[in-house]
C-alpha cells in the first residue's frame, strides 16, 4: 500500500472523475478500470484497490441515480428483481473463486465481453423502443416494462422486457464478478439488457446505475469490516465521482444512443484485452 | 402497467432520488472535511472520525434506498415485490454479518 500523499490523492480524485463520467452515460461504476489502475499503476494491493473501487461504485450509483430520478429512465421494478440475482451472485462470489482458477475466470470474462461487443456492434441501429403515438399513447408493456420521454425522438417511448431468465442470469454473473473483481457489474448487465432483453440503452444504463450501489455495498461492507478500506484513499475517489457525474451529465444527455453503444462496445473490447493479458501473465 | 402503479412508481423514484442525493452530499461533506483536516494536519482524531462517518453514510445510503422500497411496496400491498426487496435486504444483512462477526 503506497502512502497517501496529496499528489496521489489528486490522481485518485481524477480516476473518480472518469468513473463518475462513465457512470452517467453507461451505467458503470468504473471499477473495471479503477482496480487495474490502482493495482498495476499505483501499487495498491488487490484488496485495498477493490475496496476503494467498490466505494467509488456506490458513490457513482448514488450520484447518478439521484440525478436521473424523476425522468422514468430507471426501471425500479426490473432493477429490484435483478438485484435479487445480483445479491445471490455476490454472496456466492467467494465460492466461485475457490472452485475456478483466476486465469480461467479472466479468460471466460474476456470471451463473454468480446461476444457482447460484437452483438452491440451488429445492433447499433436496432432500437428497442415502441414510439408512443396519439393512436397508441400507452402501449402494453407488461409488469416490468417502462415508458419514458426520449429527447432524441422528441416523444414518449415504451419498451417491454424480454428474456427475463437471461437478464437474471447476467445479473447473477455480474454480482458474482462484483465481489471477485471489485466492480459494480454494469459492464455485463447493461449490454445484455440492451442487446437481448429489449431494454433501451438509456433505460438499461440508468437502471444499472441504481443497482450497482446495492451490489457494491454488499462487498464494500465486508472490506470495511475487515479493515481493508483505507478512508484517506477512498475519500478523494468519492469526491471525484461527484464532479465526474456532474460533468458527464450534460455530455451524456446530448450524445446519441448510437455513440453510447459504440463507446460501450469499445470499452468491452479494451476490458477483454486487459483480462486476456492478465490471465497470461 | 395501470395508471395508479405508474404514479406510485414515479413517487418512489422521486423519494429515492432525494434520499440518494442527501446521502451522497452528507457523505461527501464529511469526507471533504476529513481530507482537509488530514492535509492541514490539525486534528488526527477529528480527521479519522470525519472520514469514517463519511464512509459509513456512503455505505448506508443504498441500504436506506432498499428499506424505503420495502415500505413503498408494503403501502402498495405488492407482496411479490415486498418479498423480493426483503430478499435483497437479507443479502445485505448477510454481508454485514460476514463483515463484523
Amino acid at each position: 500500500m503506497p502512502p497517501i500523499t496529496v499528489s496521489l490523492a489528486l490522481v485518485i480524485f481524477a480516476a473518480g472523475v472518469v468513473a463518475g463520467g462513465l457512470g452517467v452515460a453507461l451505467g458503470l461504476g468504473g471499477g473495471i478500470f479503477l482496480v487495474p489502475f490502482l493495482t498495476l499503476g499505483l501499487g495498491f494491493s488487490f484488496k485495498s484497490a477493490a475496496a476503494i473501487s467498490l466505494t467509488t461504485v456506490i458513490a457513482t450509483s448514488s450520484a447518478v441515480a439521484s440525478a436521473r430520478a424523476g425522468k422514468h429512465l430507471m426501471n425500479l421494478r426490473l432493477g429490484m428483481l435483478l438485484e435479487v440475482a445480483t445479491a445471490a451472485g455476490s454472496l456466492l462470489g467467494g465460492i466461485t473463486a475457490q472452485i475456478v482458477a483466476e486465469s480461467v475466470l479472466q479468460r471466460s470474462f474476456g470471451v463473454v465481453a468480446i461476444t457482447v461487443a460484437a452483438v452491440m456492434f451488429a445492433r447499433l441501429n436496432r432500437r428497442n423502443v415502441i414510439i408512443c403515438s396519439i393512436d397508441n399513447p400507452s402501449p402494453e408493456v407488461g409488469r416490468l416494462g417502462g415508458r419514458f420521454f426520449e429527447a432524441e425522438s422528441d416523444c414518449y417511448v415504451a419498451y417491454r422486457v424480454k428474456r427475463l431468465p437471461l437478464a437474471l442470469g447476467a445479473s447473477f454473473v455480474a454480482g458474482n464478478l462484483s465481489s471477485l473483481l471489485g466492480i459494480g457489474g454494469g459492464i455485463i448487465k447493461v449490454p445484455v439488457l440492451n442487446a437481448w432483453c429489449g431494454v433501451p440503452m438509456r433505460a438499461a444504463a440508468a437502471t444499472s446505475a441504481l443497482m450497482i450501489g446495492v451490489t457494491a455495498t454488499g462487498g464494500a461492507i465486508i472490506y470495511f469490516g475487515h479493515g481493508d478500506l483505507q478512508p484517506v484513499a477512498a475519500a478523494p475517489a468519492v469526491l471525484g465521482v461527484q464532479l465526474g457525474s456532474w460533468v458527464g451529465m450534460s455530455v451524456a444527455q446530448r450524445a446519441p444512443v448510437k455513440w453510447l453503444k459504440v463507446l460501450m462496445a469499445v470499452l468491452l473490447i479494451v476490458v477483454a484485452g486487459l483480462m486476456f493479458a492478465r490471465s497470461g501473465s | 402497467m395501470t395508471e395508479s402503479t405508474e404514479r406510485d412508481l414515479g413517487r418512489l423514484e422521486v423519494v429515492i432520488g432525494r434520499l440518494l442525493r442527501a446521502g451522497v452530499l452528507a457523505s461527501s461533506l464529511c469526507l471533504a472535511c476529513g481530507l482537509i483536516l488530514t492535509v492541514a494536519g490539525i486534528s488526527r482524531t477529528m480527521a479519522q472520525m470525519a472520514l469514517s462517518a463519511g464512509l459509513l453514510v456512503l455505505l448506508a445510503t443504498p441500504v436506506a434506498r432498499v428499506i424505503v422500497s420495502v415500505a413503498e411496496y408494503l403501502r402498495e400491498r405488492d407482496w411479490m415485490f415486498v418479498s423480493l426487496t426483503l430478499g435483497v435486504l437479507l443479502a445485505l444483512a448477510g454481508s454485514a454479518v460476514a463483515a463484523f462477526w
